[in-house]
């Protein structure tokens, strides 16, 4: 395969490239004028206003509690998604199209729609319990990326692997945490990686169901950009950035996962 | 229990562990422990996503009479109001026009991207890859604002074309226009990502020969590569179109209050004015609209497109 790329392209991609990287890279520069409105060029230099924000209690409480909601939803995620995905592809189970169909469902159903649909459910049942609506809303729409990821991967397993192990004497178990658990690995922590930042993310279902003592960031985010117009909003949304610079590198440097491998 | 040994012989065999145990498993083919497996979540989503989901479904199809009591039966009167009444029709009509234009001219963006993943060589794979993927880890919130940093007033795009001399810009900011261009931007990844692993898997050597029998780079492109990643397409169309479809956060900070979508008005209907059937009636649309458009792309294009592609062999 000698399939070259025409420098047309390149220009191209290049032009497109740059716009992509546009509504990242201006805040950042307005984050950083030293005037009280929002002004591009950004005039002077200041990094008041990301003192401003780091020493904002309500804003360090919604990044709190986004990571914690994020890591409780995960941990839940995993916990019913890696059996799930066990009994999906190492089980001829009739009806299989059918539970597949149900557990991707909510990758289909706008979530929005999911969002509110769990609300009525709630409002129903008369309940108030906020956090717990929060991690089951975020649980639903996390479930269908772990179960992929995690059956994607044990579809690879090997099972003559197992047979060996099994038949060199390996108790079942042995054969689970030897085996299996190194070939599955990648992706749990693929679909673990997934599930906290679909969590972490999150503004359609929280809309909904959070309230003021469970704040999510996105949420925060969205009320801070409506009420305040000096360059504090682009200093959050920096660190947001910044944030995610710092996930990618984590991701793709500690996990050794490549961020192409995440999105396919 | 008499007439248990006839449904399963197993629990009357001998008491011999292993041999009870693999009797069960032929009898059960081994089911019993995938059910056990897939059963929590199976439970899991229908409590809470199916079944509120349903009920939203039902709930479009009852009313409230002026006082707020729920009237008995269905009734079709939600969607009659939907389509009959202008200010609710211009938006559904809005919301099919930018999630349709979102898909048609993220496709346009997207193809140039794809191409350079699938035939650009690894570092440009590479770098391409990551800059379209890193956004998607920046919260959706923030990469609405920082079009909102662009598009206004005084923001960057204002700024480039006084630059270049355009006396008087045109602000972009709450118009459908910037509602547009955010959501081709959020959603972008979701188009190049399926167009690219579909030209990855084209055969180079069909273009090679194409070339070398004197074929230019478009006509190559538009008869091998556009024909041959349709599927791709189809897949990424479907997906833009039904995020675009059911966009809050994006046309709310870049549309304001001037170009709502239904999403909007969903929650309109439901926080503001607590009209639940209206509000579920709407949102049974959105999920029959990205429904139908999942089915339409996702099976019937691809249909036709096996049957194309066997023909052709």
């Amino acid at each position: 395969m000698t399939a070259t790329v025409s420098p047309w392209l390149k220009a191209i991609v290049g032009v497109i490239l740059l716009i992509v990287v546009a509504p990242l890279v201006v805040p950042l520069l307005m984050s950083i004028s030293d005037t009280a409105y929002i002004v591009f060029p950004p005039r002077g230099f200041t990094l008041k206003w990301y003192g401003e924000v780091l020493a904002n209690p309500e804003a360090r409480g919604s990044f709190l509690f986004s990571l914690e909601l994020a890591a409780i939803v995960t941990a839940i995620s995993l916990a019913l998604g890696i059996p799930c995905a066990a009994g999906l592809t190492r089980y001829r189970l009739p009806g299989q199209d059918a539970i597949l169909g149900l557990i991707l469902s909510p990758l289909i159903v706008p979530l929005i729609v999911t969002g509110v649909a769990l609300l009525q459910l709630f409002s129903l049942l008369g309940s108030r319990a906020t956090f717990a609506q929060l991690i089951i809303g975020h649980t639903v729409i996390c479930l269908p990326y772990v179960i992929r990821s995690v059956s994607a991967s044990f579809v690879l397993v090997d099972r003559n692997l197992e047979d060996a192990a099994a038949i060199m004497g390996a108790p079942p178990h042995v054969v689970a945490t030897r085996v299996i658990w190194p070939q599955v690995r990648p992706g749990i922590l693929a679909g673990a990686i997934f599930s906290f930042i679909v969590s972490f993310d999150d503004y359609p279902i929280s809309m909904w169901l959070a309230d003021g003592d469970h704040f999510p960031v996105p949420l925060y985010l969205y009320t801070v950009i409506e009420r305040s117009f000096d360059p504090s909003i682009a200093a959050i949304s920096s660190l947001m950035i910044l944030f995610a610079l710092l996930l990618v590198l984590v991701i793709e440097k500690v996990f050794g996962i490549s961020l192409a491998r995440l999105a396919s | 229990m008499p007439g248990l040994e006839a449904v399963n012989p197993a629990l009357t065999a001998a008491p011999d562990d292993t041999g009870m145990a693999r009797l069960w498993a032929a009898i059960t083919g081994g089911r019993l422990t995938g059910y056990l497996l897939v059963a929590p979540t199976v439970l899991f989503l229908a409590v809470w996503f199916l079944w509120p989901v349903l009920s939203m479904v039902t709930l479009s199809l009852t009313s409230r009479s002026v006082d707020g009591v729920m009237v008995e039966g269905f009734t079709l009167e939600n969607y009659v109001r939907l389509f009959s009444t202008d200010l609710y029709f211009r938006i559904l009509i809005r919301t099919i026009r930018i999630a349709v234009l979102t898909s048609l001219i993220g496709a346009l963006f997207a193809y140039p991207l794809a191409i350079a993943i699938a035939r650009g060589g690894p570092t440009m794979a590479r770098v391409v890859t990551i800059t379209i993927i890193a956004p998607l880890l920046v919260n959706v919130v923030v990469r609405s604002y920082g079009w909102q940093t662009i598009l206004n007033k005084t923001g960057a795009l204002a700024y480039l074309l006084k630059s270049v001399g355009v006396a008087s810009p045109p602000v972009l900011l709450y118009t459908e226009w910037a509602v547009l261009i955010a959501c081709v931007h959020v959603y972008l990844p979701f188009m190049v990502m399926p167009l690219a692993s579909a030209i990855g898997r084209i055969d180079g050597s069909v273009e090679e020969a194409a070339r070398v029998a004197g074929a230019s780079r478009l006509s190559c492109f538009l008869r091998i590569v556009l024909p041959l990643s349709l599927p791709g397409l189809a897949v990424g169309v479907s997906l833009v179109f039904s995020l675009s479809a059911a966009a809050y956060v994006t046309p709310q900070i870049l549309g304001g209050n001037f170009s709502p979508l239904l999403g909007t008005l969903i929650e309109q209907q439901i926080l503001t004015l607590n009209d639940w059937p209206f509000g579920a009636a709407i949102s049974t649309l959105l999920i029959a609209m990205v429904l139908i458009t999942n089915l339409v792309f996702l099976k019937i294009v691809n249909r036709r497109f096996a049957r194309w592609a066997g023909g052709a062999r």
